[in-house]
Order: structure tokens, then sequence, then C-alpha cells
């Protein structure tokens, strides 16, 4: 879903370079991986959030200037995200040398790997039943508690609890099969 | 913790992963330990409403971007529609089941009452709020229907309203080719409103469609028949007719809608079978004229039991065909034949002209039949199945909104010629045709006292065909 050939991703973006309104596809492309590559080194969803924003108007407003060079294109954003973390990580105050030194590892294959199949695991979610999906996202993205999705959803807490073990069993079926194929 | 139900021991792992814990899985069950590790990837999770926020927001930067000029501040950004339903919850399951809506984001009451939430349909959003009386939110429930239909551009509307039907809409106009170049047609939902599904075929003209359109306010022609009838109707003339209207009571549900005493001093009776209607006429001593009927029932085993029952003798029992139905064929005491059965597909499928009865001609020679049929009233063949060198085994014809079928007489007797009342639009031309086509007059065109005028004509197979039109 999230994989395109190196020469469409260059066709996507020469196109975005010339219309910006086609920006969005590069983002569909590309938002989940970003996005795990943040929230692993900032502890908080808010800040993921406002970080996130920050790389990809970064990089919408800076398209132009993104010449075509072998990297694929998410290395360019992977550099943004860890510039932003990095002036981020500045302005907090240094009450933590762990919080305080985010980027220190940053720019390894290993990150990029994480946030790879981080990125895998939020779109398989996509491909769940759509009563599983519901409940995931509601717990894990929205952090409802069991009881708050049962209300909402109308079902009973063993039913959201049955339902969440079946999506994470999915899930695990799903990304393994990734894995190995 | 081995103690607890599966489902609950991974759920304290997740809440203390989610509470940013490290949790202890040294005594966990080794499933739940491996799905605590994906539920430790799902950590962070982003949320679908911000995913399209940034996206939104994107894209509007993106405009200014593009236009590079200073933005009109008149400038429409977007247009989406806000409906109120009641139970909004239900709704929600709905549209995900029946449309492949993503549920974005919800404002829910402890209650579950929903003040406000979002569904992304295709590529526009649909905003959905439970009713709210007191802010003048009110659902087509409670005000008795909604005058705004919602329109959905699909890629295939066939298969889409096959899911929405399955998921509870109710198709209220038939999918169909448009006129205006979309295949499409209006779904109800449950909470009361319209969706007009639709897919693009083909591209027409604004002057072709104007055209097409103005041709909709010429006056149109009603159909001259009386209500519930189709154009073929079989007229089955026995000595013993009120036994025979018990039979066809008795073994196919048939409710007698009319009867009175016929010109002939007989009965007269007028049945409705399904949607179907069956004149019975005639008394003793006179000429009979039984037929032979494929009678298409939701249950072939049933009826072919009752019909039995109600004193008919088995032809074939009910088995699988190859043709793909299921059917069995019975004798009633009058010497009607009733092919009994019941199809895989509905009727509908097969032809949207076939019905409930469906008359059954088995004339020495088909293919002579049809040509009479073809000649006399206009009937195009809509199938055939044939020896290669003249012998039909199976043939059907549409003549006005209805479909005959046929097939060469396999041995004596099983030619019955019968009779059919036949509505057309124009008794009198129809007359003229059909007995240019080979067809003898038994009675020219006259007005009747019962509303109709019509002619007979009796077809080279002596079959006779009362050609009818109600009176204006």
């Amino acid at each position: 879903m999230n994989q395109v050939s190196e020469i469409d991703e260059r066709l996507l973006i020469e196109a975005a370079q010339q219309d910006p309104s086609r920006f969005a596809e590069l983002y569909e492309l590309h938002f989940h991986r970003i996005y795990a590559y943040i929230s692993r080194r900032v502890r908080d969803r808010s800040e993921t959030q406002d970080l996130t924003a920050h790389v990809f108007q970064q990089a919408l407003a800076n398209l132009g200037k993104f010449s075509w060079r072998g990297a694929p294109f998410s290395s360019w954003l992977f550099r943004i995200a860890a510039n932003a973390i990095a002036d981020h990580a500045r302005k907090l105050p240094r009450e933590s040398d762990v919080e305080a030194s985010p980027i220190s590892n940053t720019n390894t294959e290993i990150d990029f790997e994480e946030s790879e199949r981080l990125a895998c695991v939020y779109q398989a979610i996509e491909s769940l039943p759509n009563d599983q999906r519901r409940v995931i996202v509601m717990r894990f993205a929205d952090e409802k508690s069991i009881r708050e999705i049962a209300r909402e959803l109308g079902r009973s807490e063993g039913a959201v609890k049955q339902l969440q073990f079946r999506a994470l069993e999915n899930l695990r079926g799903t990304v393994s099969e990734k894995a190995n194929g | 913790m081995a103690e607890r139900p599966i489902n609950d021991q991974l759920d304290d792992l997740v809440t203390e992963i989610l509470a940013g814990e490290r949790p202890d899985l040294s005594n966990a069950d080794p499933l739940v330990a491996q799905l605590s590790e994906v539920a430790t990837e799902l950590r962070g999770l982003p949320s679908t409403f911000f995913y399209q926020e940034l996206k939104e927001q994107l894209t509007r930067s993106s405009e200014m971007s593009s236009t590079g000029q200073k933005i009109d501040p008149m400038t429409v950004r977007r247009f989406s529609t806000y409906i109120c339903v009641s139970n909004a919850s239900a709704a929600i399951d709905f549209y995900i089941a029946a449309f492949g809506a993503t549920e974005l984001m919800r404002l829910a009451e402890p209650s579950g009452k929903i003040g406000h939430a979002e569904l992304q349909i295709g590529e526009s959003t649909l905003k959905i709020s439970d009713e709210y009386p007191e802010y003048g939110a009110l659902s087509p429930q409670s005000l008795g229907g909604s005058p705004v239909k919602l329109h959905l551009q699909v890629e295939n509307v066939d298969d889409f309203a096959r899911r929405a039907v399955g998921a509870g809409a109710v198709i209220i106009r038939p999918i169909e080719d448009q006129f205006y170049g979309d295949r499409a047609g209006h779904l109800r939902d449950p909470f009361g409103y319209t969706w007009i599904v639709a897919s693009h075929i083909r591209d027409v003209s604004a002057a072709e469609m104007q055209e097409q359109f103005d041709s909709f306010s010429k006056p149109k022609q009603v159909p001259a028949r009386r209500e519930g009838y189709h154009s073929v109707t079989p007229y089955i003339t026995v000595q013993k007719a009120p036994e025979l209207v018990d039979f066809v009571k008795q073994a196919f549900g048939a409710t007698e809608v009319f009867r009175t005493t016929g010109s002939a001093g007989g009965l007269h009776s007028e049945v409705r079978i399904g949607e179907s209607m069956v004149m019975i006429g005639g008394g003793p001593g006179m000429t009979e004229r039984p037929s032979a009927i494929h009678l298409y029932v939701p249950d072939v085993d049933e009826t072919f039991r009752r019909a039995i029952a109600a004193g008919a003798t088995s032809l074939f029992e009910p088995a699988d065909q190859p043709y793909g139905e299921r059917s069995g064929a019975v004798e009633d005491p009058s010497g009607n034949r009733w092919y009994i059965a019941t199809t895989v597909v509905p009727l509908s499928q097969i032809d949207k002209d076939l019905h409930t009865v469906t008359v059954y001609f088995h004339p020495p020679k088909a293919q002579e039949l049809i040509d009479f049929l073809t000649n006399a009233f206009n009937a195009q063949e809509i199938m055939r199945s044939d020896s290669g060198d003249g012998a039909i085994y199976h043939a059907k014809v549409r003549i006005g909104d209805s479909v005959i079928e046929m097939g060469d007489a396999r041995y004596e007797g099983q030619a019955l010629p019968t009779a059919i009342y036949l509505y057309v639009d124009d008794v009198d031309a129809t007359y003229e045709q059909a007995l240019r086509a080979g067809g003898t007059s038994v009675m020219p065109p006259a007005d009747q006292p019962y509303g109709d005028r019509n002619a007979w004509v009796q077809d080279p197979f002596e079959n006779i065909w009362y050609i009818a039109a109600t009176i204006s």
C-alpha cells in the first residue's frame, strides 16, 4: 500500500513541484513512517503531532529545493524530522539527559527500519474487519478505556476485549507475513 | 494472573503499555505475551482525525502556494453535508457497512448520544449528529421525511448497491441506465435519507440530454389494459371451471378477484397467482382449451406437494435441472399441465419480463409459431436452443411486457391448443396485422360491456388470441 516504485515516486515529486496541490499524494505515502519515526523519539502525543505537522509543512514549503540524487524522498523527510526533533529538544528545559539527546542515534539504518515496520503495522490496521479496526483506533489512537469503547459501540466490555484480542492476533499475522514475504 | 481469561490478561497488559509502563511478561501466557508486543508497536498510533486534519491543512497551504497570490476572503473552501439522525451511533455503523465510510471522529455524551461525528466517504466528509430538538436538530423520522437527497458517484453502482442493501438499505428506485449517461438508482437508508447512487457509463452532450428530457414531457401513452394485467394472460376453458378455480386456489394459493357469467353462459373467473393473472372459463358441454403453464414459485417441492394433495397427478417429481432451476410437473384434473419451478436467481435476472405465470406452447413446429407471433404481434425472439436442423427444444419470445415459452411437441397430444387474452395498444390494427400473418377471424373488433374492446383470432395451430385493450 505504501510502496511505490522509484520511478513513480520521482513522477509524484515532479508533479508536486509543478503543482503543490499534488503534495497530498506524497503526504499519504509517507505520513505513517514519519509519524512513527517521531513518535519513538518524543514521548508525548501532542509533540508528535506538532512535529509531524511541522515536517510536512517544511517539506511542502521546500519541495522546490528537493532534487533527486538517488536517495529516496523518505530520507529527505527523515532528515527534516531529525532536525525538527533536535530543535525541539534544544528548546526543552534540560531536566533529563535522555530527553535532551534524542538525536544521539538518529540517521542510522536501524531507526528507519523500525519506522518502516511501525508504518506497516499502522497500515495493516486499515485491512482489519470494521469492528476490530474501530476498537484498535479507539483504544490506541484515541486512548479510550474498554468501558468507554463498549459504551460508544453499544457492545459489552467482554465483546470489546474479544475484538481487541482478535485484532491484535490478525495484526501479528499480517505483520509477520510482511516480514517474511 | 494465569487464572484470568486470556482476553482480560491481554487487556491488563495493553492498559500498562498505554500508560507507558513496561509490562512484566514472565508469567504471561505465551500468546498473550506475543500479542502484547504488537500492542507495544501500536502505542502512539496516530489518530485518523489528526491524519485527515493535517492533510486538509497541507492542501490549504498548497492551494495558497499554487496561486501565490492574495486569497480572496470570499473564497469558499469546501462544501459538506451535515445530517441529523435518530440514533447516530447506529447510523455510523450503517454508513461504514453500507458505503465503506471511515469514522474520523466523534464527540459522544456519556450516554453514547452523539453531538458531532465525522465520516469520510470517498473524497468527502459527512457530518452527523443525534437529534437535539432544542437546537432545531431534527431527523427525517421526526420531520416525516427529508427534502434533501444525497448523491454518491461510485465505481460500480450494482455491486455498491448490493452491499448497501445487505447492510439494510432499501432500493426505492431500481438501478437502471439513465438518459444522462449514468447508471443509477435510489436507496433509502434506515434513518430516512435517500441516496442516489450512480456510475458514469457514457458521455452525453447537454443538447442530447435536453432532447431526451423534452421527450419525457410529451404525453405518454398509457398501456390500454386493466390494472394488474400483463400483455399475455392465459385464458383456460374447461368444462369443470369452478373445480379448476378451487384447484388453483388450493394448489397455488391463487386468489379469485372476479367471477361472472361468461358470454357463452358459462363461468368467467379471474384469479391472481403471484404477480400474474389467469382467466378461467367454461362450463358443461363447452370446447375445452386447457393450457401448459410454466409456474415460477418460491418453493417447488411445497407447491408440488399441495398440487398433488389438491388432486393433480404427477408428470415428474421435483428435481434439480441442468438449466438452472428445480422443477417438477403435474397435470390437474381438467388436463392443464403445470411446470412448477423455482429458479436459483430471481426471475427478473433471467429476463425482466418473465412472470409467475408464463405460458408454454408445444406446437408441432415451434418455428412456425414464432413466425406467426413475430408477424402478427411483433414478438421478439430472445433465446432458443435447437438441434441446428430445424427442431426447437426450447425458445422464448417477448410480446409486450411478457414472455412466452415454447418447444416442439415431442409426442402426440402434447400440443394443447389454448387461448390467450392479449392486451395490445391498438386492437383494430393488431387484428388486421394478425389476419395478414395467417390468422383466422373468429370475431372482428367490438366494444364489450365489461369495458374492453376486443377481437378474436385463431392462429394456424388452433390457439385463440383475444386481442384486447381497455376502452379509455
